[in-house]
Order: C-alpha cells, then sequence, then structure tokens
C-alpha cells in the first residue's frame, strides 16, 4: 500500500475514523487491526504470517524473560542473545542469503570450479528492515534498564507493527513512544490541522518533485546506450534530490497522520543538504537510523574491551591521538558496512550508502589540518556565505557520487555510468530540445525550479524552528492561502504519469 | 568524595581527553559546550571517567547522560 495511493488514503480516513469514535480504551486495539491489515495488504501467506510471528514472539517471550532476569546478568546476557539472534537470524535469511551466494559464486568462478549456489526469493513482509531492528533494540533496552518489558502480547504487537512507520521509518524506541502508542486520545481540532499540513507538505514533495525527477533519472539510467555524457550527470545530481523528497515527504506522511491521533514520532531529517561536510549531512539525514546504530552498535563496539586493548597498544606505538583515531575508524568502519548493508543485500548499497561514506568521512578528518594549513596560507575565510556555499555544494556533489553505486543495478551498472559522464555532449544543455527528450519537458523543469526553490526555502527556514510553528501565527487568509496553493499544485501538478507507479517508494525495499 | 574533589578530578580527565587546559566543568556543561565533545568523542571521556573513578557506567546511562552534572550523579552513587 503505498503512502500516496488513493487505497492508503481511505484506509487512513477509515482506520482514523474508527479510532476516535471507538470508546478510548480500545483505540489502541484499532491501530493493531489497521496495523496487521497494512502489514499483510498483497502480501498474506503461511510463510509471512511465520515470518512476523517468530519475530513478535521473540521479542515477547524473551522482553518478558530479560525483565524477569534482570538482576541476573548471566541469565539475562543469555536470553537477550537468544531473542536477538533470532530476529537478526530470520532478517539475515530473508533479505542476505543472496549476497552470500552471489559472493561464493564469484569466488566459485575466480577458482575455476564449475559450480554454481542458486538464487532464492523470499517474500519477505513490508517494513522487515524496521521492526526487526526496532524489536532488536526493545530487548536491549529491557536489557539495560531502560524500559520495562510489555506483558500484553497484543500491545507488544503494535509495537512492532504501527503500520505508518512499516515503509520508510522513523526508528522508534519502545520508551519514547509508549505512552502516546497505548494512551487514550481525544479528538483534537488543531493537531488535526497541524497533522493535515505535514500530510500535504509530504504528499507534494513526493508525488510533484520527487516523481517528476524519478521520470528523468529512470529514463536515463534506463537507457545508458542513448543516454550518455551530460545526461547521465544530470541524473546522478538529480537523483539526492529525487531519494529525499521520496523519503523524507514519506516520512512528513507518516508524522502527519500520526500527528492526528496524538502520537508523535522522532524527527528523522532536518534540512541534510545545507550541510557542510558528509559528517554533518548524516547527522541531519535518516537521523533515526543513525541514533540506533549508534546507541546499539558503534557505542558499544568502541567502549568494548577489545576496542579498548587496541586503543592502549597503538598508543604505544602512535601516541595518543593516532591511536584513538584508529579505534574510532576501525568502528566506523564496522557501523558503515552494517549501514550498507541495511539498505540492502546488494554490494551497490554496502559501497554507495556504506564504505564509500566511510571513506568520505575519514578523509574529511584527516585532511582537515590540512586543508585548514591551506586555507590559512592563501587567505581564505572560512565564516563567509561564499566559502560555506563551496562547502554545501561539495558535500551534495560528493553524496550524488556515491548514489551512483546505490541507485545502480550492479557494481558494474555503476561503473558503466561513471564512464558514461565522461562522454563530451554540453551541447544537450544548451540546444534547448536535447535535454526534454529525456522524460521531462520544459513544463516540467519549470514545475521542478519553483518547487525545489520552495523546498530549499522551507529548509532553509527549518534550521531556526518549525516551519508549520511559523504558518500557524501568520493570518488566516495566509495561512489557508499556502494551503489551497500546495493541494491544487498536487492535484495539478502531482504525477501519476502512465507507465510509472505512482509513488514506488524508494525506501520501502529497506 | 566530596562534590569539589569529584569535579577537579573530572576536570582534568575532561583537559586530557580534549587536550584543552582552558576546560572548567560545571554541572550544566553539555556536549555544546565543549567543541570536540562529538558523539565520537563522547565513548573515549567515558572510558577515561570510568578509569579515574574505578567505576563502570551502563550503555542506558552512556546514552542518555545530558550534562557533566548528570555524570557526577552516577559517579556519586558508584564510589
Amino acid at each position: 500500500m503505498n503512502l500516496t495511493s488513493l487505497v492508503f488514503l481511505i484506509f487512513c480516513i477509515m482506520a482514523l475514523g474508527i479510532y476516535f469514535i471507538v470508546p478510548k480504551k480500545f483505540q489502541w486495539f484499532i491501530l493493531l487491526i489497521s496495523s496487521v491489515i497494512f502489514l499483510f495488504w498483497n502480501n498474506l501467506s503461511v510463510s509471512t504470517v511465520i515470518q512476523a510471528l517468530l519475530v513478535l514472539l521473540a521479542s515477547y517471550i524473551f522482553g518478558i524473560l530479560i525483565d524477569k532476569y534482570h538482576d541476573n546478568t548471566i541469565k539475562s546476557k543469555i536470553f537477550l542473545i537468544i531473542g536477538i539472534s533470532i530476529i537478526l537470524g530470520q532478517l539475515i535469511c530473508l533479505k542476505y542469503t543472496n549476497l552470500f551466494s552471489v559472493t561464493i559464486n564469484h569466488i566459485l568462478k575466480l577458482l575455476h570450479i564449475d559450480f554454481q549456489l542458486g538464487l532464492s526469493y523470499f517474500n519477505s513482509l513490508v517494513g522487515i528492515s524496521y521492526y526487526s531492528l526496532i524489536m532488536i533494540s526493545y530487548l536491549v533496552d529491557i536489557y539495560r534498564g531502560a524500559c520495562k518489558s510489555q506483558k500484553n502480547i497484543l500491545k507488544c504487537a503494535l509495537f512492532m507493527s504501527y503500520f505508518p512507520i512499516l515503509t520508510s521509518g522513523p526508528f522508534i524506541r519502545y520508551n519514547d513512544i509508549e505512552k502516546d502508542l497505548y494512551g487514550k486520545h481525544k479528538f483534537n481540532y488543531d493537531s488535526m490541522c497541524r497533522g493535515l499540513v505535514r500530510t500535504i507538505w509530504g504528499v507534494f514533495k513526493v508525488l510533484v518533485i520527487s516523481q517528476r525527477l524519478g521520470m528523468f533519472v529512470d529514463t536515463v539510467y534506463g537507457d545508458l546506450a542513448t543516454y550518455t555524457g551530460f545526461y547521465t550527470i544530470v541524473a546522478a545530481l538529480f537523483f539526492p534530490l529525487q531519494l529525499y523528497t521520496n523519503f523524507s515527504g514519506s516520512i512528513d506522511i507518516i508524522m502527519g497522520i500520526s500527528e492526528i491521533i496524538g502520537i508523535h514520532l522522532p524527527e528523522n531529517f532536518t534540512a541534510p543538504f545545507f550541510s557542510k561536510t558528509l559528517t554533518e549531512f548524516w547527522r541531519n539525514w535518516h537521523i533515526t537510523l543513525g541514533a540506533w546504530l549508534r546507541d546499539y552498535i558503534f557505542y558499544p563496539l568502541l567502549k568494548s574491551n577489545a576496542m579498548q586493548n587496541l586503543t592502549k597498544k597503538t598508543k604505544k606505538i602512535f601516541g595518543k591521538k593516532a591511536s584513538k583515531k584508529i579505534s574510532l575508524y576501525l568502528s566506523m568502519l564496522i557501523m558503515w558496512t552494517i549501514i550498507g548493508a541495511w539498505h540492502g543485500g546488494a554490494y551497490t548499497f554496502i559501497i554507495g550508502s556504506g564504505l564509500l561514506q566511510f571513506l568520505i568521512m575519514v578523509l574529511e578528518d584527516t585532511l582537515e589540518p590540512l586543508s585548514n594549513k591551506i586555507n590559512n596560507k592563501l587567505g581564505i575565510k572560512k565564516e563567509v556565505f561564499s566559502y560555506k556555499l563551496y562547502q554545501i555544494i561539495r558535500t551534495y556533489l560528493l553524496f550524488a557520487f556515491t548514489m551512483i553505486f546505490f541507485r545502480a543495478s550492479s557494481v558494474g551498472n555503476a561503473v558503466e555510468i561513471i564512464k558514461n559522464m565522461f562522454v563530451w555532449n554540453p551541447w544537450v544543455l544548451l540546444d534547448n530540445t536535447s535535454i526534454y527528450t529525456a522524460g521531462l519537458d520544459i513544463h516540467d523543469f519549470r514545475v521542478l525550479i519553483i518547487s525545489l526553490t520552495t523546498l530549499f526555502a522551507v529548509d532553509k527556514l527549518s534550521r531556526t524552528g518549525s516551519v508549520r510553528e511559523k504558518l500557524f501565527k501568520q493570518n488566516i487568509i495566509f495561512r489557508w492561502g499556502m494551503l489551497y496553493i500546495l493541494i491544487f499544485a498536487i492535484v495539478i501538478l502531482g504525477c501519476y504519469g502512465v507507465g510509472y507507479d505512482p509513488a514506488a517508494f524508494i525506501y520501502r525495499q529497506f | 568524595m566530596e562534590n569539589e574533589e569529584i569535579y577537579e578530578r573530572l576536570n582534568n580527565v575532561f583537559r586530557d581527553v580534549f587536550d584543552d587546559e582552558s576546560i572548567v566543568v560545571k554541572p550544566e556543561t553539555t556536549s555544546k559546550d565543549i567543541e570536540d565533545w562529538d558523539s565520537l568523542e563522547h565513548i573515549n571521556l567515558v572510558v577515561a571517567v570510568e578509569q579515574e573513578f574505578g567505576i563502570k557506567f551502563n550503555m542506558n546511562e552512556v546514552t542518555t547522560m545530558k550534562n557533566v552534572g548528570e555524570m557526577v550523579d552516577i559517579i556519586k552513587s558508584r564510589i
């Protein structure tokens, strides 16, 4: 069920309508039923039911056991390990079997052994990457004493499957959401208005901007023989914007709907394209994934005895600063490989959204002193607008480069795309006709310029506080005027194009 | 151990970890007040504090402590 489809709209209206009609103590149960319907929509089979039940039972049973034996460190640790192993095991089996098979097949081929493993295509549930990680954090939080286990299995099932977040997140923590999720909520007109505004803004981002950019990107990447040189460069520059508007637009829809029913979710983006380094960029992009990895992988890893011993040993050889960096970079390498793999069981993801990010961040960190030295020598001011703009553009270009791998169908395909960029044909941008042959006409480009300008203006404003709050402080004519413009823009300019899947959410597959 | 002594020893740890002799920590000091105190340095700081006071923070404390005051409260409860 796509977040911008008519089916989802009807589904939400029905779910939210019933939610506010039933007695308040049953509200959470309505959310559970809606979530179960959403989870198995188009995907109901014995296998998918078993998948969901396995994760639910592992989280529920081991959650209670970890809680029960909280004072017995060994027992609670064993239950934690078993619980995590079950959840992680099903995730790896369903998402990464093919990655292992492909790797082994490559090795067999290199060794000239005439045997190839077959690839399997499991039918996994929507949101498997989200709910698996969410339930792992649930078990770890109980173990760490950050929260208590949920004794009602149906309430535990709701935490696992809360339907708005299944497609694109954000990652939720039990402690943060427990009150809102199971609480009693009265219909609130103000919350509804605020939630609706955010939802509509999200739909605008997805249907007007992301889908439109997608038409160009898909056309170019789908026919690299025809579209070479500057077509490929423009497509590579468009893709991060397509991804951002799709992903953050989905998050706006999700957070808007949740706000209407009184459930507050954590923010996942804070204007990432205004970041001056890739490190800063990742603090503003998919924030809840970053926080999840920091709290459950990166911190424990850095604090582990192995890493501390490594720091101690390397300190004697390389000195204090360098030894800290060695453990840091090693932990970062592990974490970024996991981030890459989380995005998908293919090398394109591990390279694009993992290893390349790691490499650039390490370079940013190690080259900073040198860059400062050069800037000082040349008298380049760092605090002026032009230098900041240069940093913002540089970060965007670096991210766009990494995303070539992320978007490509294989590593070979990514290399082909990069090679393709070196074909010299700048006239396709200048002859006033060629660029309009790749899925978008002149009208589409005009719409893109206006809507992207609006997006960046809103993003810039959001860095100094909530744009919605600023809007709600305005006079009624301005408020409603803006809202109508947005709605009309979606209706008139939204891309529901023939042959284009309306809202094939890029992030949905993860 | 008196508050004063804890802050004095903590101050030395902070100065050592962040290589900045001008640091003076107060209960309300947060990561925003010290330039290099990011999520990466946070663990180095935590480990250095653990070694200084011979205590262990649990992971929940590591990820939720908001300022130096909260860190000192945990230290006081352990020593």
